[in-house]
Parts: C-alpha cells; sequence; structure tokens
C-alpha cells in the first residue's frame, strides 16, 4: 500500500501482512499496528513470534529447538482482542521509497515517523476502519518509533487508544551500553537489576532470594540508593567506593569483584563475558549461553544466534506457503539503515522520546501506554526504562509489567501468557476509557 | 479469520549488511552522533518537571510551525488539516475564543492550560 503525503503525493510502497477477523464490526473492533525497530530491522520477529494467530516455536531460554522452527497455532493469538497489522519499515521487508524519494529520505527518527504516520492514515481510512479504536505495538527500537508515530497521529487529529512498548529505549541518552564498544559515559544503574536476573538464573547470586520479582525489588532499590551514586563518582574521577560495596555487587550478580573493579560503570558486553568462565551470555537474553569458540558463539550473541536463522527461514516460507504471497523481491530482514539513520530529534543528537510521550497525554489525556519488558534483557534493561518514565509527572497514563524473559520476551513460552493477559487487561482499560 | 498480504509498487531490493557480529536492536549509533549527544549530555541532564513540559509544548510548536508554510504565525481550519494538525481543526471553534478565524499557538496553549485546569478540578 502506497503511504501519501498529505499533498497526496506517493511516498512510499509500505508492505504489511494484516490478520482480521470474519464478521467482526470493523467499526468498533480495535486494530493494532505493530512495528520491529533496528532502526533497520522487518517486523518479523513480532509477526512470526509474538501475538499472530500462529507463531515459530523457539523454546528459550533453551537451545535445543532444531531447525526449521515448527509454526503452530498460537494459544496467546490476540486476534480475539484486536485486528493485527505488521507493518515493515521502509528500506525493510518489501518496503521501498516511491522516486524521487529514495530509502534514505524516510531513514530517521522523524521521517520515519511521518510515513508511518501518512500510512496508518491511509490504512484505516481505505480500510473503512477510522472509528476503529487504534491500538500501536513497538518493540526495542520500535519504543522510539511508537512514541513519534503516536505524537504525530495525535496532531493530525487521529486518536491512539493505546500505545505498546516492549523492551524501550526512551531516551538514548540513559542507556548507558547503546554506544558499545564504546565504553559507558553515563551511569548504569538502570542495568544493574537486569545483571542480578542473570547471576540469579546461574545460581551465581548468592545474595538472591526464591522469588525473582522480589529480589529485583531490593536490587533496584540498591542500584539507586547506593550504586548509581558510586557509578557517577567513578565515572567522574575513577574513584572506587569503599570495598564493601564490591563485595555487595558481587553478591547481587555473581561477577566478582575483580571485574567491578575494572569496570565500575558495567556495559553489558564486560558482565556477560566475564559472569562466568569462558563463555558467553546473550545481549538480548542473559539465559542463553554458549562456550567460547562454540558454533553458538559464533557471532558472540548466542540467543540471536540461536534464533534468528529460524525466523529468516521462517518468513519465506509464511509469506509463500501460508499467505500465498509470491514476489521476485528479496524481503529484506535487516537493511544497513542504522549507518546513515539520522538518530537527531527535537534538540538532541540522539533521541529522547519522553518529551513525545509527555506531548501525545497533552494532546489526548485517554491515551494509554504498557510498557513490557523481559527481567534477563541485557539490551534494553527493563529497570532503566522505570527510570525513564518516572520523569513523567505523577498520574500519566502508564502501567508497567515485566517478566521472566529476553528482549523478545514473548519467545519464553511462561512470559507469553502472562504478556497476553496483560495485553488483555490494557485494552480493555483503554477502551473502557474512551 | 482472513490473513492477506499487500504491496503494491515494488522497487529494487536493498542490500544486507553483514559483520562479525550481528547487527543488534537498538544498535550504536553513527559516532557522529554520539560524540555530539555526549557533549550534550555533559552540559545538560534529561530533562523533568517545567522543563520536560516545555520539551513537550516546543515538539507541538514545532508542528505547528511546519503547518504555517506562509509563517503567518496563525492557521485557519483547513491549514491546520492540510498541514498535518487536524487536532486543532478539531476543537478549532474552542480554540478561536476570539472568532478570528485563525488561530495562534498562543491560543492553543490557553486552550490546553484551560483544559487541564478544568481536568484537574473534576
Amino acid at each position: 500500500m502506497t503511504a501519501p503525503s498529505a499533498a497526496g503525493a506517493p511516498e512510499a510502497s509500505i508492505f504489511y501482512v494484516a490478520y482480521t477477523a470474519d464478521g467482526a464490526a470493523p467499526g468498533t473492533r480495535p486494530v493494532t499496528f505493530f512495528f520491529n525497530g533496528g532502526p533497520g530491522s522487518a517486523t518479523v520477529w513480532l509477526h512470526l513470534g509474538s501475538f499472530a494467530p500462529r507463531r515459530l516455536v523457539t523454546g528459550v531460554p533453551a537451545t535445543t529447538q532444531t531447525l526449521p522452527f515448527p509454526y503452530v497455532d498460537n494459544a496467546e493469538s490476540l486476534i480475539d482482542t484486536s485486528d493485527l497489522v505488521f507493518v515493515d519499515a521502509v528500506g525493510t521487508g518489501l518496503s521501498e521509497a516511491i522516486a524521487p524519494n529514495t530509502n534514505q529520505t524516510f531513514w530517521g527518527v522523524d521521517a520515519d515517523g511521518a510515513v508511518l504516520r501518512d500510512f496508518v492514515t491511509h490504512w484505516l481510512a481505505v480500510s473503512g476502519r477510522t472509528t476503529s479504536p487504534l491500538f500501536l505495538y513497538g518493540e526495542s527500537y520500535g519504543t522510539v518509533r511508537v512514541p513519534v508515530l503516536t505524537r504525530l497521529l495525535e496532531t493530525a487529529g487521529v486518536r491512539v487508544a493505546g500505545a505498546i512498548e516492549l523492551s524501550s529505549v526512551l531516551d538514548y541518552n540513559s542507556n548507558c551500553s547503546i554506544n558499545l564498544p564504546q565504553l559507558p559515559t553515563v551511569g548504569c544503574a538502570g542495568a544493574l537489576p537486569s545483571y542480578a536476573a542473570a547471576g540469579s538464573w546461574y545460581g551465581l547470586a548468592s545474595a538472591a532470594t526464591p522469588v525473582l520479582d522480589d529480589y529485583l525489588a531490593t536490587v533496584r532499590d540498591y542500584a539507586d540508593a547506593t550504586y548509581a551514586p558510586d557509578a557517577a563518582a567513578w565515572l567522574a574521577d575513577r574513584t572506587l567506593p569503599p570495598a564493601g560495596h564490591l563485595a555487595a555487587l558481587e553478591g547481587y550478580t555473581g561477577l566478582p569483584a575483580a571485574v567491578w573493579r575494572g569496570q565500575f560503570d558495567m556495559d553489558y558486553d564486560t558482565f556477560r563475558h566475564n559472569l562466568i568462565a569462558n563463555t558467553t551470555l546473550g545481549v538480548y537474553d542473559a539465559r542463553v549461553s554458549a562456550p567460547v569458540g562454540s558454533a553458538l558463539d559464533a557471532d558472540d550473541e548466542p540467543s540471536d544466534t540461536f534464533v534468528a536463522p529460524g525466523f529468516r527461514a521462517g518468513i519465506a516460507s509464511v509469506l509463500k506457503d501460508e499467505l500465498g504471497f509470491t514476489t521476485p523481491s528479496t524481503y529484506v530482514i535487516t537493511s544497513a539503515a542504522i549507518d546513515t539513520w539520522v538518530f537527531a530529534h527535537a534538540s538532541r543528537s540522539l533521541p529522547d522520546v519522553i518529551p513525545d510521550l509527555a506531548a501525545s497525554i497533552s494532546l489526548d489525556p485517554s491515551l494509554k501506554i504498557l510498557f513490557l519488558g523481559g527481567q534477563h534483557d541485557l539490551i534494553t534493561p527493563f529497570h532503566q526504562t522505570e527510570l525513564d518514565l518516572a520523569r513523567l509527572p505523577a498520574g500519566s497514563p502508564i502501567t508497567t509489567h515485566f517478566h521472566a524473559g529476553g528482549h523478545m520476551t514473548y519467545l519464553d513460552d511462561t512470559a507469553r501468557p502472562l504478556m497476553k493477559a496483560d495485553l488483555v487487561a490494557f485494552y480493555a482499560a483503554a477502551l473502557g476509557d474512551r | 479469520m482472513r490473513p492477506f498480504a499487500l504491496v503494491f509498487t515494488v522497487l529494487a531490493a536493498c542490500a544486507t549488511s553483514a559483520g562479525a557480529r550481528p547487527q543488534l536492536d537498538p544498535g550504536a549509533p553513527p559516532a557522529a552522533a554520539v560524540a555530539a549527544a555526549q557533549a550534550e549530555n555533559r552540559a545538560r541532564a534529561a530533562s523533568v518537571g517545567p522543563r520536560l513540559a516545555g520539551e513537550a509544548e516546543q515538539l507541538l510548536r514545532a508542528s505547528f510551525d511546519a503547518a504555517d508554510g506562509a509563517h503567518r504565525g496563525t492557521l485557519s481550519r483547513d491549514e491546520a488539516r492540510g498541514g498535518g494538525f487536524g487536532w486543532i481543526t478539531q476543537r478549532f471553534d474552542a480554540i478561536d475564543t476570539q472568532h478570528a478565524g485563525r488561530v495562534s499557538f498562543d491560543d492553543v496553549r490557553r486552550y490546553l492550560q484551560l483544559r487541564d485546569a478544568r481536568d484537574a478540578s473534576k
């Protein structure tokens, strides 16, 4: 489908896969648009792994599932609650700019939001769905994309009932490991509970208590009260705290005090390469690990190395065999967009979308926003999301739920039903308040 | 349940990138953006309270200015809708308290402040 500008000029052709329920009243039935991130990633992860009517089985955090991943009916499909539209951003999937534009025209925080606003608006109009309650669902960089898109839609007069943010990076300036391999220049307190969750998973955190949520609440308090100021002091002039604090960090995470002494503001690469000797932990899911030099460690990211091939093969067979869609073009799962992406947004060189959320709430006080995430995800640590959200005024219409799991939290067979319940409750609350 | 996939205009496909380590999401931004951001962050902490509210308002002001292609400082009903600010058009009469047929960004601010004060007193 083309995304026309307000003036009617075609900007881009946008590829999407929509699942709509037969027999439902389209004017009142919710419709949800899903976006993965990157930037430069197609929306294959959400499409094939999360809440569509069918899904790929991965079995994570185990790494025993063989290829091809089975494609099965999804007991947690969200089709009982909303129609589902999985959208590929420009330059991913089969989505392409239309001349005289190039893909690069839309490779930026603001330009990407604007073209997707035009796509969503056009889709709703030509599908007869302008009165359907509208929901947006973003993952990872998609959690930058969705707040910008929400603000632009609300500004255009298109009400968004609910925005769902999974594994959030709401402020690139506060995520301490975003610039790796460059070491952190901001504090990593937001990541400490995720390191504790990983250490607890491997039985290495001597301070761990039996209920993970309770344990992480304890570590969260320590992170804010003690580790944050300690890390700030270390960043300022490499001052280390008293030995007792290093011992406490070792107790919470299992990472030896000597490692903390060398890199006190702890980035995820240092953590995941040093928690267990000769072993690499996943960035997306720290519960997935591999011996250094093993096949699963070939990309230095075992959780991605395990999951990605099944999705790459999966999208090809789903499009052709399940959906009957054939094309001579190549479906682009990962583009090079990030290399030339315009990250500047508002007054920042790297995006901070908390002001976009505040502006969206200002335009539409009935907007609801749900934040989901995995406690074992190292790349978008859940407590950093909590810290970023604490900037919003008290009483803001936000809900957070974090479950045991990785970045693609829905891959976990325990987390996915919990997330489905979170979503159903969220849709009910958002729809009840309109 | 009725799945369907659609694409209208399809041009050439992009190349995929490959490296020793997979491209992560969210991935590291280009070095120049990182360096600029680090300089900004040394000078300025993350916004909260009135400064956050100011940044949010600035986003709306930028949209207003973008819709105001003629730089008149005001928008008509149609200019607001055509310029991507249909939110103004939908409540134009409530914002245009002077019945001028055109609204300024200050009119929008006053409308939001009055609405927030009214909501707070509910």
